[in-house]
């Protein structure tokens, strides 16, 4: 019997959403808009967040040294830092590797470097932790205590960035709720409003439907459906735009933003947001339609 | 058995829709509820499936009451009923089938099931070659007899008809009003509102007359 019920139910769902279809498209439309906004902060939020991640994992301490510091001199500083118990490898970077680095990141800026007459990078020494999770304190202790070396002119820790990045994934991701979650709004009251007007379209049929001895779930399960339909259908909709956003950005956009690119670039989203949006899709219909029968679909 | 005792209903002050209505329907029997317009016909037709709850009374059927069934159960009592209207109430953009079969789906009938009590339904009332047509392509006749198809599927106990004939010219009327006693003849107890004379006359068996709410006359015709 569970079948059968289960069988009219999908059919009625099938019925009404083409009876209607017009109305539905544009719904349709403002909830896939919505979770689509959600979808892009969350997509630009992965990527931050990887990227901080990545840094982390590779945490590195630059110590710039003095122009025209003598050899004795760093090899001194390069032992300092190579028998720290915090530092798995050192590596000594000359002025001229530097710059042959920057070349290779930004080709650009080669005409500009020509130019100058001079190398303008000093030499550094780049020691990568042994472990990321290293307090932090221990490591300011470590670069303050190299700091009063003559010699060591900056330090620069990529733990900032990472946490730079951290904090922009998380405003990235909090912006995308805050507008997604509006949006989403918008969405309850527009399902709640489209089952609404079904509900009236439909009143002579209901009334048929109480006649003949259908219940109040066998007569509400029906709309309620078609609200988690819409609901579900929007997200997986927006799901599919991101997807085709993520893979065109890049080609068309991407090349634009030069070294930008890495940062304000998409992430897709994993398994577990995809589940959760078309979750979430499914959830604000049935609310929707919930909210709506409640006041329109007394039996 | 239909019983109603001290049944009143007020819709508004002042005034009663019914007042004091006491009757018995016999199971099996066939009765006709007469009385001019605003009598109280549809409003004592509608308190026997609780489409109207009146104000006092009790309203005992199949050795229930009615009244006393928590509004989320009412359907049961419907499941063993069969309401036919005069307006018909059909879902004009579905098929003769569906408006018949919708009876059964409610309550979960498999497909197989449902086709073939479908089938037998509207040959009962002579409309099983029209079964795909759509009811807006039926004269009013046929549209009367697919609301009596969609009534009689599930082989209720007990068949309401409000002003069935209403819309329908005499030929049609004694048509209609002939298989309701075809119906019943098979054992259910059919009640029928009409205000047609010439009807009753012809098929009462038993009349009820009701003026201004109040019963005048519940004899045998």
């Amino acid at each position: 019997m569970i079948i059968y019920k289960a069988k009219y139910f999908l059919r009625e769902t099938a019925n009404n959403l083409w009876q209607y279809k017009t109305r539905h498209f544009f719904s349709l439309t403002i909830i896939c808009l919505s979770f689509l906004i959600v979808g892009l902060f969350l997509a630009i939020s992965n990527n931050l967040r990887d990227r901080a991640d990545d840094l982390s994992k590779n945490l590195v301490i630059v110590f710039y040294l003095q122009k025209s510091l003598p050899a004795a001199e760093q090899d001194l500083i390069e032992q300092q830092v190579r028998h720290s118990p915090l530092v798995a490898d050192v590596r000594v970077i000359s002025p001229a590797e530097a710059s042959e680095k920057l070349l290779q990141d930004f080709p650009g800026l080669k005409d500009i470097l020509m130019n100058l007459q001079t190398n303008p990078f000093p030499a550094s020494i780049e020691a990568t932790l042994k472990d990321p999770r290293t307090p932090y304190d221990q490591t300011l202790r470590f670069i303050t205590e190299m700091k009063k070396n003559a010699g060591v002119e900056d330090v620069q820790f990529n733990r900032d960035w990472a946490d730079k990045i951290q904090s922009l994934s998380r405003l990235a991701q909090a912006v995308g709720f805050f507008l997604g979650g509006i949006l989403i709004l918008a969405s309850f009251i527009i399902i709640s409003n489209v089952i609404k007007l079904n509900v009236f379209a439909r009143k002579s049929e209901i009334e048929i439907l109480r006649l003949v001895g259908g219940t109040n779930t066998f007569i509400r399960i029906p709309f309620l459906l078609e609200g988690i339909s819409l609901g579900m259908a929007g997200s997986l909709l927006s799901l599919f735009l991101l997807l085709i956003i993520t893979k065109i950005f890049p080609v068309y956009l991407g090349t634009s933003l030069g070294a930008l690119q890495e940062l304000i670039s998409f992430r897709y989203l994993s398994f577990s947001q995809v589940i959760s949006m078309v979750a979430g899709g499914g959830f604000v219909g049935f609310l929707g339609s919930l909210s709506s029968l409640s006041r329109f679909l007394r039996i | 058995m239909i019983e109603l005792y001290h049944v009143w209903k007020q819709y508004q002050k002042p005034g009663w829709a019914l007042s004091d209505v006491t009757i018995t329907v016999k199971k099996g029997e066939f009765c006709f509820i007469t009385g001019p317009s605003g009598s109280g016909k549809s409003t004592l037709l509608k308190t026997m499936y609780r489409e109207v709850v009146p104000t006092e009374g009790q309203i005992i059927i199949g050795g229930k009451n009615i009244l006393k069934i928590p509004d989320h159960k009412i359907y049961l009592l419907r499941r063993n009923m069969g309401i036919v209207y005069q307006d018909f109430r059909l879902l004009f953009h579905r098929r003769v089938f569906d408006n018949v079969a919708v009876a059964l789906q409610v309550i979960g009938a498999p497909m197989k099931d449902m086709k073939r009590k479908v089938f037998i339904a509207l040959r009962m009332v002579n409309l099983h070659h029209r079964i795909w047509d759509y009811p807006s392509h039926l004269s009013y006749g046929e549209q009367q007899r697919l609301a009596i198809a969609r009534a009689v599927v599930n082989n209720p106990r007990i068949l309401l008809a409000d002003e069935p004939t209403g819309n329908l010219d005499p030929k049609l009327a004694v048509e209609i009003i002939g298989l309701f006693k075809e119906i019943n003849k098979q054992g259910t107890t059919v009640i029928i509102c009409t205000h047609d004379k010439e009807l009753i006359r012809q098929f009462g068996d038993r009349i009820l007359f009701l003026h201004e709410g109040k019963l005048l006359r519940k004899d045998a015709a």
